[in-house]
């Protein structure tokens, strides 16, 4: 088991590896420690940090030295009840709600209807605002909006819209492949290769969609990747996500986790009560 | 230091600011630098004296100085050549150390895998360099800090960099000879986008991508004016480069302290018209683009050039015979 008290930094936060604190290394601690049962006070002082990342627009700073909110906020949406207050929560939601890809804006859509491309692009999320969607952030996005609908959000309808958009938009984002890179399915007309970790968060963020051809190729994806990788980060997000498909992955060995990110992660996918599956 | 401005040197600025704005179409002359280029044939344990030799040619002072060493790591796939090779990384990390600098990091923030550390392991650093975990920093994650573009030529007007970078007295950006299908090439300057942390901006970093590829390439070449630049060319990469691309044994290294001068070197060996790639025109205008714009050590051009296949949207790149 995990020390995270002994590796956790004084402001409360955890660096990726090592170093200063980060949003999102926090969150997933946080995350992997309410899986099990956590030592309260580095979960709370964990929790303290976290929200000191709040900022007034709603939305999320990654780390204290960045003035913005970015694709965090989406952390911000899925972290236990006690840690982030109802109000916060609401906020993240609202920030959330507000931002998509640059490439969904009515202007760039105007701009390649212009240049004769017809083909609908579903709205995602972005990492950082004013950039295009992207696969990790969309997922997040996705599993946020649907923890938000758990917990009785009343803005239903737009956020089931956005969910809906989002899955849309990962399975147009679909690799040759079947499984999910950062993003790109063709560069210059050439199939783009999928990756073992964005393949498994796709599958996470797509639980729930009905059985198809594409699913099927997702989850052959999956199985191939998960046969070859040997990284934590990897092998986690492909149990989860498989997971999340009904389906139990267990590796042969236990990958090295090099990173708090790693730890987290490899807790998070063994746990039997996983936050981050419905 | 007095940093106080009397009216006078208000008045005396404006007035050369003046005089500048009137001959705003002249163009501007760089000093001549040297570039050298070295023979070396293969990944083998001369690369170590080749690497040496060739960067105290360059009269570098790095006594006690903290230097960061910037790989190109982006991919790893067995069957082609993406990445720095850790060969070549690690035989710059003993230069510096032996010619005395006082800290030598090395560190990286690739664009498209979140997992460094074993991006680093698949790609052979972790087996080549001993500890070499201790001797990295991962960009992508490192504490930042926001830095203002002074006239930027992208559409960006600041940026977080990571304090490792901008803390050192040198960065040395040490990238691979590779084709490129938006920038045409990529090399040292090019090589400088795994400075942007991915924790900020996200992998890949596109805010860059709609600040304009080639307008941010040359804002954050001038964010780091002490920099020094090694080019891997003993196997490049040819075709749809960066990732998808073919190995190219172009049997070479190239460096200097002008990146701009050993990038415009580099694709005149890779049979690519320089003044055609749009971050080196910008950077420095085609009239500094030539072959004399650099002052060549070592090899000629002639003698090592190897022309790397290019896609059919960069066919227009082709350097004349």
């Amino acid at each position: 088991m995990t020390d995270w008290a002994a590796r956790q930094n004084s402001d409360g936060g955890w660096a990726y590896s090592r170093g200063c604190s980060w949003a999102e290394p926090t969150a997933f601690v946080l995350l992997a420690q309410s899986a099990g049962s956590p030592d309260r006070a580095s979960f709370l002082n964990g929790g303290k940090f976290f929200a000191s990342l709040a900022r007034q627009d709603g939305g999320w700073s990654p780390q204290p030295g960045v003035g913005e909110s970015t694709w965090v906020t989406a952390l911000a949406a899925l972290l236990p009840e006690d840690l982030i207050s109802e109000q916060q929560r609401r906020r993240a939601i609202g920030w959330l709600k507000d931002k998509s890809g640059r490439d969904s804006s009515w202007l760039y859509r105007l701009r390649r209807r212009l240049d004769g491309d017809k083909e609908e692009l579903p709205e995602g999320w972005p990492w950082f605002p004013g950039a295009s969607a992207w696969v990790i952030p969309t997922s997040l996005g996705i599993l946020a909006f649907e923890r938000a609908l758990r917990r009785g959000a009343s803005d239903r309808g737009e956020l089931e819209d956005r969910i809906v958009q989002g899955k849309r938009f990962l399975l147009a984002r679909q690799c040759a492949d079947g499984g999910w890179n950062y993003g790109s399915i063709h560069v210059l007309g050439r199939d783009g290769d999928s990756y073992p970790e964005t393949t498994g968060i796709a599958l996470l963020a797509l639980n729930g969609v009905p059985q198809s051809a594409p699913l099927q190729r997702a989850k052959a994806a999956a199985r191939r990747h998960f046969s070859e990788c040997r990284t934590s980060e990897g092998i986690a997000w492909l149990r989860m996500g498989m997971a999340a498909q009904a389906e139990t992955l267990t590796p042969a060995a236990d990958p090295v986790c090099r990173t708090n990110m790693d730890a987290a992660l490899m807790t998070l996918a063994a746990a039997s009560r996983n936050p981050l599956l419905a | 230091m007095n940093s106080h401005f009397t009216r006078r040197d208000v008045l005396a600025t404006a007035a050369a600011g003046a005089a500048l704005a009137r001959c705003g179409k002249a163009p501007r002359r760089f000093p001549v630098s040297n570039v050298s280029i070295v023979k070396a044939p293969g990944y083998s344990m001369d690369v170590y004296d080749t690497v040496y030799r060739m960067i105290a040619g360059h009269g570098l002072n790095v006594r006690g100085r903290r230097i960061v060493l910037k790989p190109n790591l982006v991919e790893y796939d067995a069957n082609t050549t993406i990445n720095t090779h850790p060969m070549i990384v690690h035989a710059v990390y003993e230069a510096f150390r032996k010619l005395g600098a006082g800290d030598v990091r090395i560190a990286e923030g690739p664009g498209h895998r979140r997992g460094t550390l074993d991006l680093a392991d698949a790609a052979g650093y972790f087996s080549t360099i001993s500890q070499f975990e201790n001797a990295f920093t991962d960009l992508n994650t490192d504490a930042v800090a926001k830095r203002a573009i002074r006239n930027p030529v992208s559409k960006l007007s600041s940026l977080y960099l990571p304090h490792t970078v901008l803390d050192c007295d040198l960065l040395v950006s040490i990238a691979k000879m590779k084709t490129h299908h938006w920038a045409g090439a990529t090399l040292s300057m090019k090589n400088l986008f795994g400075l942007v942390p991915g924790a900020v901006y996200g992998w890949p970093k596109n805010v860059l991508h709609w600040a304009g590829i080639p307008e941010t390439i040359v804002d954050l070449h001038h964010l780091f004016p002490k920099q020094f630049a090694i080019v891997d060319g003993i196997v490049g990469m040819e075709g749809n480069g960066p990732i998808q691309g073919t190995p190219k044994p172009a049997g070479v290294l190239v460096s200097g302290r002008d990146p701009a001068a050993v990038d415009a070197t580099c694709c005149r060996i890779m049979g690519i018209d320089p003044k055609k790639i749009e971050y080196l025109r910008i950077a420095r205008g085609e009239e500094n683009l030539g072959e004399n714009a650099a002052r060549q050590v070592g090899e000629s051009i002639r003698a090592v050039r190897t022309d790397f296949q290019l896609i059919e949207e960069w066919k227009a790149i082709r350097l004349a015979a």
